[in-house]
């Protein structure tokens, strides 16, 4: 009997002990997420309390110190270079490893691992783009051509991996304890294939919607519509722009075939609308200082743990500080004793589809010329969390991956495109930034530039010497005009791209004598440049309004320059609304609820800040009027894009009664007033709806600006309904989902100055009380003290750590 | 006395081990301490119980006012809890359970080793 006793309650004990450490579905193992001393509990205690005087990091040649100021800003002090990235990837890893794990798994599309079975199409859609193909290439090409730079990426994988390895359970990221799994090592390709995730964040193509529209409304209307150089366009290098070399040549095949199949399929995943960036500098003689100042503020989704990370990082030939991409070396914007840098996306359309046609069902060969050539094939193993792995193969041509047939998208009709992209030809963005870090004057940052590939950037520069400068960064293949814009033809030869603009005939400025430098992703240069640049998300509205203040402004201060980051003002708005408000007449004065809008309307400043009504009044009628306008081709089942508001905001000035505004299935004849008025009559009926359910219609209260933690379902770990004005197509481009990132001006005086701020905060744990503590500054506009720190600076330290 | 001490021995085990070691092994060592104390199965099943149980909860509770952290907050959130209260209870009832059991197992595996004796002089 006491045996009996005795082992039933031991196979019970046992079996409550195993049982609270399994997952049950979606609920993770009780015991060690409960436990307080390795669970979750444990990730409340914030990084001033961990504090360590001393930690033992190998392979040092010297000690390394790191000093955090009160922001936990590490600033950190290393005799040579490879200890430097050791310690930036160790220091990073404490604060940001799940973070950097988990983008570089998304990048490789490795996501089934962590979630199980209902990532596999995610996974396969990243992989069929071929981006871990790219950072294989990548890193061939860099242990080939900078053997310098590979150690250095080693070098910092390994201080990555010395954190891993000593990592205790209580100090565990909170992430892989609700999501139940574990980090694994680090390595230098994982550093390349971040880069290359930034490029599939930053880079889209509508070569498939473009293809449609040729289709539905013939060339003619297409150019009408989607004018690839609109009247007023401001392009980033200035106008009259002399461009001092001689163009290689460009042939355009006598005869083009378009394939011509309308195509109704999901086009790839693109970058999200709001993803944009500024960044401008002034030069001395419109400064009250006489430095230059330059000023960035990458837009890009807000999300929680921040996506930059802030570093200082000092040996003793160089000590820069700014934003780090977490996974990346060195410092992505940010400045050094000497120069500031600083960059925005630099938007052309560098991927482009080819149709195949193969020889037969095998897919061994596809046609080229008059030849059969052979294809190879790659197989991607994509493990699933509590599944047998799935094995996914895609073929590849010489142009590249197919990325749908007949295995993937099953809706698509019997047709395979290859994708050709930049981003599978080794490259070395890495050592752009590397050089960039150290660089002293102009030269040295175009010698560092030449080194990038994409995503391509608009890289803004300023030096203490007195120069600014801006230099459109990529490698942007030679194209025949209108080459790219659709589908092609992969078995003509004459459809390839003809090879690549040299780097220094990208376009370039160099102290214009206007004194200032911009961009905001709009049209690169005017229509004088000597090859074809197309990109369907050229911006009109930031860059104009960025030039128009810029130009006005003198005896500029860095005040000035963060007020204008903050800038609320909605050109958009201050362009349609006064259209709108003629074309809709005086029918709707009697209506009291339309009364009180127009009256708001009215009395407007065009300023989106975040207590005023009328924005939302006018985003909501903008919007109702922009899809009523363009619902035949947004009504069409093949996918397709809308003309830019700019475009329709230029047709509603100029041609009211024009055609493009007919519904061509209704009898009558629509005018721009008639949308007008329809869409007035649909925000009325949203207003009375948000009125009701909501009440209070103040912008920042419509627009709920959200910073959402990378694993959208953990909703607590966000932070909802930030308090801010600005909107996107607005120099603060904060709209519900994006926005700043990160804001940076640094004035290079004798002394270099800078103030920085990111919607975030340095500690990637949702617990410390450093996860979010910049967000309400950011919010406001303000800005932390940025400036580069010495050893021996006594004041505002929070704790330092030796490394040895 | 015996049900106090081993509550008492139960807690400061594990705070003073738990932080070192997972609570698996926490459960064994605790077995031990309840086949050395010697508790009646009740007393000890109750004794371990509590034990662990104030001890995980105490710790949760020290931990989250020491720091302030809105983590639990979250947690609680995350895991459709409501707040942190419960999550406090449940830490404490699940710490509650695993020293019970264990002890309870070390309690009667002591009745295990005592059964040859019985037999010598007993019937």
């Amino acid at each position: 009997m006491k045996y009996v006793s005795f082992l039933v309650v031991l196979a019970l004990t046992i079996a409550l002990a195993i049982a609270v450490s399994r997952p049950f579905g979606a609920v993770p193992p009780l015991a060690p997420l409960l436990d307080p001393n390795h669970g979750f509990w444990q990730n409340s205690i914030s990084e001033d309390r961990l504090a360590e005087d001393e930690l033992v990091l190998n392979k040092l040649s010297n000690e390394v110190k790191v000093i955090y100021d009160e922001n936990l800003i590490p600033h950190i002090f290393a005799t040579d270079q490879a200890d430097l990235y050791r310690a930036q990837g160790y220091i990073t890893a404490k604060h940001r490893l799940w973070q950097m794990e988990f983008q570089t798994m998304a990048a490789a599309g490795r996501i089934s691992e962590i979630v199980g079975p209902l990532a596999i199409e995610l996974d396969r859609m990243t992989r069929r783009k071929g981006l871990a193909y790219g950072a294989e290439k990548g890193m061939e090409f860099i242990r080939e051509n900078d053997p310098e730079s590979y150690l250095l990426l080693e070098a910092y994988a390994d201080g990555v991996n010395q954190y891993i390895d000593q990592l205790s359970d209580a100090r565990l990221p909170v992430e892989y304890k609700i999501l139940n799994y574990r980090p694994e090592h680090w390595s230098a390709f994982k550093s390349i294939l971040l880069l290359k995730y930034m490029t599939d964040m930053l880079v889209g193509d509508r070569d498939l919607e473009y293809s449609n529209l040729r289709k539905i409304l013939g060339d003619v209307m297409l150019d009408k519509l989607y004018s690839e150089y609109p009247d007023g366009v401001e392009p980033i290098i200035e106008c009259g722009h002399k461009w001092d070399f001689k163009p290689l040549p460009v042939t355009r095949p006598d005869s083009i075939a378009y394939p011509d199949d309308q195509l109704v399929v999901a086009p790839l995943p693109q970058p999200e609308e709001g993803t944009g960036s500024n960044n401008w500098a002034v030069s001395g003689s419109k400064t009250k200082s006489g430095n230059p100042i330059l000023a960035n503020d990458p837009h890009l989704s807000l999300n929680l743990p921040s996506l930059w990370y802030s570093m200082q990082l000092t040996t003793p030939q160089h000590s820069v500080k700014g934003a780090t991409l977490p996974g990346a070396l060195g410092v992505i914007s940010g400045f050094n004793n000497h120069i500031a840098w600083g960059v925005t996306n630099a938007t052309r359309d560098t991927r482009d589809w080819y149709k195949i046609t193969f020889q037969d069902k095998s897919r061994k060969a596809y046609r080229y010329a008059d030849k059969w050539r052979q294809t190879t094939f790659r197989i991607e193993e994509i493990k699933v969390k509590g599944e047998k792995a799935f094995l996914d193969t895609v073929v590849y041509t010489h142009y590249g991956p197919v990325v749908y047939d007949k295995t993937f998208n099953s809706k698509r009709q019997d047709v395979n495109f290859a994708l050709k992209w930049n981003v599978h030809e080794g490259s070395n963005e890495q050592k752009t930034f590397l050089l960039l870090n150290s660089a002293k004057d102009h030269d040295d940052y175009n010698l560092a530039l030449d080194n990038f590939t994409a995503p391509a950037q608009n890289f803004v520069f300023a030096s203490r010497d007195g120069d600014i400068a801006m230099r459109i960064q990529g490698k942007f293949p030679l194209k025949w005009r209108g080459q790219g814009k659709f589908f092609m033809d992969g078995a003509d030869p004459g459809m390839e791209w003809q090879g690549y603009i040299p780097n220094e005939q990208n376009a370039s400025t160099l102290n214009p004598s206007r004194g200032f430098v911009s961009s905001a992703n709009q049209h690169p240069t005017d229509s004088t440049y000597p090859y074809y640049v197309f990109d369907n998300s050229y911006e009109f509205y930031r860059n104009r309004r960025l030039n128009s203040r810029l130009r006005e402004m003198n005896s500029i201060t860095v005040e000035d320059m963060q007020g204008l980051q903050f800038d609320d003002y909605y050109l958009h708005a201050a362009e349609a609304l006064p259209t709108m408000l003629d074309l809709l007449g005086s029918e709707y004065e009697n209506d009291a609820d339309a009364k009180k809008y127009l009256a708001l309307l009215k009395e407007w400043d065009f300023y989106a800040d975040p207590n005023q009504k009328a924005p939302t009044l006018f985003y909501l009628w903008w919007r109702k009027t922009y899809s009523q306008i363009w619902k035949e081709l947004s009504g069409n089942p093949a996918p397709v894009v809308l003309p830019s508001y700019y475009q329709t905001v230029l047709f509603m000035k100029d041609e009211p009664s024009g055609a493009v505004f007919d519904l061509k299935n209704t009898p009558e004849m629509e005018t721009a007033a008639v949308h007008v008025k329809q869409g007035f009559i649909e925000m009325l009926a949203d207003m009375k709806k948000w009125e009701t359910e909501e009440g209070d219609f103040s912008w920042a209260n419509y627009k709920k600006t959200t910073i959402q933690h990378l694993v959208p379902q953990f909703k607590s770990f966000s932070v909802e309904n930030v308090y801010t004005g600005g909107g996107s197509g607005i120099l603060n481009a904060t709209s519900a989902r994006h926005g700043a990132s990160w804001r940076m001006v640094v004035e290079l005086g004798t002394e270099v100055k800078a103030y920085g701020i990111y919607p975030g905060g340095q500690s990637g744990n949702p617990g410390s009380k450093y996860y979010s503590n910049f967000i309400q500054k950011w919010a406001n506009g303000e800005y932390l003290d940025f400036n580069q720190r010495t050893q021996d600076q006594k004041e505002g330290v929070l704790f330092q750590t030796i490394l040895n | 006395m015996k049900f106090i001490l081993l509550t008492v021995l139960t807690a400061l085990l594990v705070l003073i081990v738990n932080p070192f070691l997972p609570y698996w092994a926490v459960m064994i060592l605790l077995a031990i301490l309840a086949a050395a104390v010697g508790n009646k199965a009740g007393g000890a099943f109750f004794a371990g119980g509590l034990g662990m149980g104030l001890a995980w909860m105490g710790q949760s509770v020290y931990i989250s006012s020491v720091t302030g952290s809105q983590l639990p907050e979250k947690m609680s959130e995350l895991m459709g809890l409501g707040d942190e209260i419960t999550l406090f209870a449940i830490t404490g009832v699940l710490g509650f359970f695993l020293g019970a059991f264990s002890a309870l197992a070390g309690s009667l595996f002591r009745k295990l080793l005592k059964r040859k004796p019985d037999n010598i002089y007993g019937r």
